[in-house]
């Protein structure tokens, strides 16, 4: 077992925050599992409401309230507390930012195959809470396929363990699942073991471009390299307005990641070389190129420390498709009116069926776009929930759109975790 | 006139709920008879036995629910069946249950290969999607031994896993919807369509791997998966089972990840070698390794001769790759009925199921091999060695008394160890019946709690399934008062 403590990061933490609300009135910032569980506790007792926080890139991330009485922050609680390079397994406490992680795997040639947004900031506590994940998805799932085992204060201040330190188990129930994406409403994550990959031995970006009129050949496209034996990391598509942003290129862009060994790599780079449909064309970034596109695709979306500045309003969308109708969501825009004082940048995964729409603009064309997003979202029986957006639009729009019917189910696992509503109360689907 | 006479016994038999549930199936679909029920009294653990009450076939979601509906109603316990292939007792009817066979629920509803999803009803066969799908090219990833009888519905519930599942992940990580009816009778689609990340807390996740406890699975969207370009596999002999270990984490510590990888040990290749797969493996080797490296063919070969190079720094006596898929396809199907060719050195056996962290392989297996010393049993070792997923197989003779005990004991013992390591008592095979108390070894009572609350909201009357995967609420109960009640009923 090896211990090794990250240092403390110099981001402080606002406690207030008027734009974006959960906020707290009291601020706690435990260095240890036991005070987490001492401070539920109290809270718990006294009737008092808590609002978790780790990096607080996300307090634009649902919540309808600007103030709980204590905002428990888990910046400080951070650090690896156990790593068996050769079990190719990771115990890290909750504050540990993403960077942080990665670094210390690094050295061990390993990673933790998520790739979300912001990873200085993020933490990998909140990343799991909000289930966040980013393009190479595609290729390595999401949180719920990486973490193994979690340690849980629940709000009456009791340590729970789910999972293991395993990769694979099935005794009992499968409770890691039911924290990840919880947005911390039913328990307080204290630790996070994940099954880990080894660092691909090389990896390469195969950027796409398509002009507007080609976009039923790309379609066809995708389903030839998906019918293929190449087997890419991502197939994230760009609107227009993001490749401008991006590449200086206002087409839609295609980016297909590959992660292998070089002879695979370099295989998989020829194939799509010689595949590609005449009228696109491609541009390859290897290895530290491919890494340095991905560091900065990362930071797009604003997030809460960074949307700060007063003027236009900005909204994150995360939606959920089926893969195809990706090309649908990134088309929406199309059938849109009256959006001259609206930014749109959206990028979507053709392998994974999550889109992100980034808007950017005048107040009521912001909540116009989110209202026909979701609708369109909704008409191929997806959804769409907005995971960035200031507290005063979150009162006016359900950011995490309709109930389902088995609503009663969520509200009956809310009320057996936290039957005082002490924790992150009102802050998910439904006023959970 | 016999004939009508014993129609008319069978009729005075029939309850009332028979009738009512024949009304809702079919006169044809429902068995209770008592001869007719008898094969239907245990699962594949077959140490414990009880009879149903009735067994009926719903043919649709419809059915099911109302068949929940009218068991719910009447305060009758009930279960869901799959091909009752389970090793650890949670398809059996420990209440005198109505089990509601998914056997009829069969069909490949759909397939959507641009979207990779397939629609399938509970009752399908595992190895029958991949069947159905290979000519376009496609998959289904997860395959337990089973795979040619067990049933998705079956998988969903144990969240099952196989040889493949190293690199690919087990069933939970291939299920993207399910319709399920909650123990009310009420029918609920989650994920509709498979669609990624449904807003709310994941039920998906939480109803995978279940056992059946908190709901009857009727629709399940599975991902599939492009079959991989190339293939290779190895198969290594070792001196000793240390060396074959030390191969084991070598190969996974050079950022290898195979498909699979597989170890056998002297008892475990007696058996496979008498059994109806031979392939020839020496018969004096301590441990075999079979290793599977697929993905893009231009990447594999470096692999394999990565995999050589381990296996002969750890004084691997011989390693050859497979030479033509005829070779690869015995290897496996010498490895994938291991299990059942424990019959031929042995009249019975039992299959534990622990995980260990991988590198504490040399020492549990030690650990394994002084129990079969202390109870006098052979143990065979089978399993999956990239994610250290052990299957001890405790060979034993029922018809001795006494060594039916003597296994279960073997059994426990061998989960203690995993436990004791910091693994976990099953790996793929589910609690069931089987290792309800040895949860005790993993969870203390508020971990346990926390969960049988989760059950309650979904089960609130624990009919479905009732008296599986937790251990009865006294504490800390000797093993051997629990051996004995389970061996009692057989
Ligand atoms: C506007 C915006 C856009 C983004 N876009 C993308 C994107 O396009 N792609 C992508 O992959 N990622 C995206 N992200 C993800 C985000 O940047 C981070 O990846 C991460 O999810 C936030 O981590 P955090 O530590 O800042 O969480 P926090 O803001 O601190 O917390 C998030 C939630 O988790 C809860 N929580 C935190 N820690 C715990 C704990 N230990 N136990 C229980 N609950 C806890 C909090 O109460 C809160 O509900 C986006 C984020 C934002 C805000
Ligand atoms: C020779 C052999 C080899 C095996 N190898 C493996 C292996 O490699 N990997 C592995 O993981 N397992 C293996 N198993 C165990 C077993 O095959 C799996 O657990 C399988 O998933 C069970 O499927 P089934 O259809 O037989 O389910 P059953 O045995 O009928 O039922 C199992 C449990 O699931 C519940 N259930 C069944 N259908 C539903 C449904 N539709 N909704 C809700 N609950 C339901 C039942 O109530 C019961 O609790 C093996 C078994 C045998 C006999």
């Amino acid at each position: 077992m090896e211990i090794k403590d990250i240092p403390q990061s110099t981001a402080s933490l606002v406690l207030k925050d008027e734009k974006f609300g959960n906020s707290g009135a009291e601020l706690a910032e435990p260095t240890s599992e036991e005070e987490i569980a001492n401070v539920l506790r109290k809270a718990n007792e006294e009737g008092k409401k808590v609002a978790v926080v780790s990096g607080g890139t996300k307090r634009g991330y649902g919540g309808l309230k600007d103030d709980y009485d204590i905002l428990l922050s888990l910046s400080q609680y951070k650090g690896i507390i156990e790593h068996t390079a050769g079990d190719m397994t990771v115990t890290v406490r909750p504050g540990t930012t993403i960077k942080e992680l990665q670094e210390f795997l690094s050295d061990f040639g390993q990673m933790v195959s998520l790739d979300p947004a912001w990873p200085e900031q993020a933490t990998i506590g909140g990343v799991i809470a909000a289930n966040e994940s980013g393009p190479k998805r595609m290729k390595y799932g999401s949180a719920r396929d990486q973490v193994i085992g979690l340690r849980v204060a629940y709000p009456a201040g009791t340590i729970i363990r789910t999972g293991g330190k395993v990769v694979k188990n099935v005794a009992g129930y499968d409770m890691n699942k039911l924290f990840i994406g919880a947005m911390g409403t039913l328990g307080v994550i204290t630790e996070i073991t994940m099954k880990l990959r080894p660092v691909p031995k090389a990896e390469s970006l195969v950027k796409l471009f398509v002009p507007k009129e080609q976009v039923q050949v790309l379609k066809e496209f995708i389903v030839n390299i998906q019918d293929s034996m190449v087997e890419p990391a991502s197939l994230e598509m760009i609107n227009p307005a993001l490749s401008k942003k991006l590449f200086n290129r206002e087409v839609y862009t295609l980016l297909v990641a590959f992660e292998d060994v070089e002879n695979s790599v370099r295989y998989q780079e020829q194939w799509m070389e010689e595949h590609v449909p005449a009228g696109m064309s491609v541009d390859v970034s290897q290895g530290d190129k491919a890494k340095e596109f991905w560091r900065a695709f990362a930071t797009l979306a604003p997030n809460s420390l960074t949307d700060q500045e007063s003027g236009s309003t900005k909204a994150v969308l995360k939606i959920g498709t089926k893969n195809m109708d990706v090309l649908t969501m990134m088309a929406v825009e199309e059938t849109m009116t009256d959006i001259d004082q609206l930014e749109i940048e959206i990028h979507g995964g053709l392998g994974h069926g999550i889109t992100t729409v980034i808007l950017t603009g005048e107040e009521s064309q912001v909540k116009q776009a989110i209202h026909q997003f979701r609708a369109e979202a909704e008409s191929k029986k997806g959804y769409a929930v907005v995971k960035h957006l200031p507290v005063k639009l979150r009162k006016e729009i359900d950011v995490w759109g309709k109930k389902p019917s088995y609503f009663f189910l969520f509200e009956g696992i809310k009320k057996t975790n936290d039957p005082n509503n002490t924790l992150n109360y009102q802050r998910f689907l439904g006023g959970i | 006139m016999s004939l009508f006479k014993s129609r008319r016994k069978k009729k005075t038999r029939r309850d009332v709920h028979i009738e009512q549930m024949a009304a809702i199936v079919g006169p044809d679909e429902i068995l209770f008879e008592k001869e007719d029920l008898l094969s239907y009294d245990c699962d594949g653990f077959t140490v414990h036995k009880a009879m149903p009450k009735a067994v009926v076939f719903p043919k649709n979601t419809e059915e099911v629910a109302a068949l929940v509906k009218y068991c719910a109603a009447h305060d009758l316990p009930f279960l869901a069946r799959g091909a009752g292939t389970g090793l650890s007792g949670g398809a059996i009817p420990l209440n005198g249950e109505v089990i509601i066979s998914l056997g009829k629920m069969k069909n490949l509803l759909h397939v959507d290969f641009e979207n990779r999803q397939a629609v399938v009803q509970p009752g399908f066969v595992n190895l029958k999607l991949t069947n159905s799908i290979s000519s376009k090219g496609y998959y289904y990833a997860p395959d337990p031994s089973s795979q040619y009888v067990c049933t998705i519905g079956g998988n969903v519930a144990e969240n099952a896993g196989g040889a493949h599942c190293l690199k690919y992940g087990v069933t939970t990580n291939h299920i993207l919807g399910l319709e399920v009816v909650l123990p009310n009778g009420e029918v609920i689609e989650i994920s509709e369509d498979g669609i990624p990340d449904s807003p709310g807390y994941d039920l998906m996740g939480l109803l995978t791997g279940s056992e059946g406890t908190l709901g009857i699975v009727t629709k399940i969207t599975v991902r599939i998966l492009k079959n991989p370009e190339g293939k290779q596999t190895v198969l290594a002999y070792f001196d000793n089972v240390e060396d074959g270990s030390r191969a084991v984490s070598g190969i996974i510590s050079a950022g290898i990840v195979p498909a699979a990888l597989e170890m056998m040990d002297k008892t475990a290749i007696e058996g496979v070698e008498a059994g109806t797969f031979p392939v020839g493996h020496p018969k004096d080797i301590e441990a075999l390794l079979l290793i599977e490296v697929d993905g893009i063919a231009a990447g594999i070969d470096e692999q394999i001769e990565q995999i050589l190079e381990v296996c002969k720094s750890r004084n691997v006596r011989e390693v050859k790759v497979a030479e033509s898929e005829e070779e690869r396809g015995k290897w496996w199907a010498n490895r994938k009925t291991g299990f059942g060719a424990m019959g031929a050195i042995s009249p019975d056996y039992l299959v534990q199921d622990g995980v260990i962290p991988r590198s504490r392989l040399p020492e549990v297996l030690q650990r394994i091999t002084e129990i079969s010393e202390e109870s006098g049993l052979r143990i065979a070792n089978i399993f999956h060695a990239g994610d250290g997923n052990l299957h001890p197989l405790i060979l034993f003779d029922s018809r001795i008394p006494g060594e039916t005990e003597k296994a279960l004991e073997a059994g426990t013992a061998c989960l203690k160890a995993c436990a004791d390591v910091g693994g976990s008592i099953t790996g793929e095979h589910g609690v069931g019946i089987e290792k309800k108390e040895e949860m005790r070894f993993i969870f203390t009572d508020e971990e346990l709690d926390a969960q049988t609350r989760i059950r309650e909201v979904f089960n609130p009357e624990d009919l479905l399934n009732k008296g599986k995967l937790f251990p009865t609420p006294s504490r800390c109960m000797d093993i051997k008062t629990i051996v004995k009640d389970t061996v009692a009923v057989k």
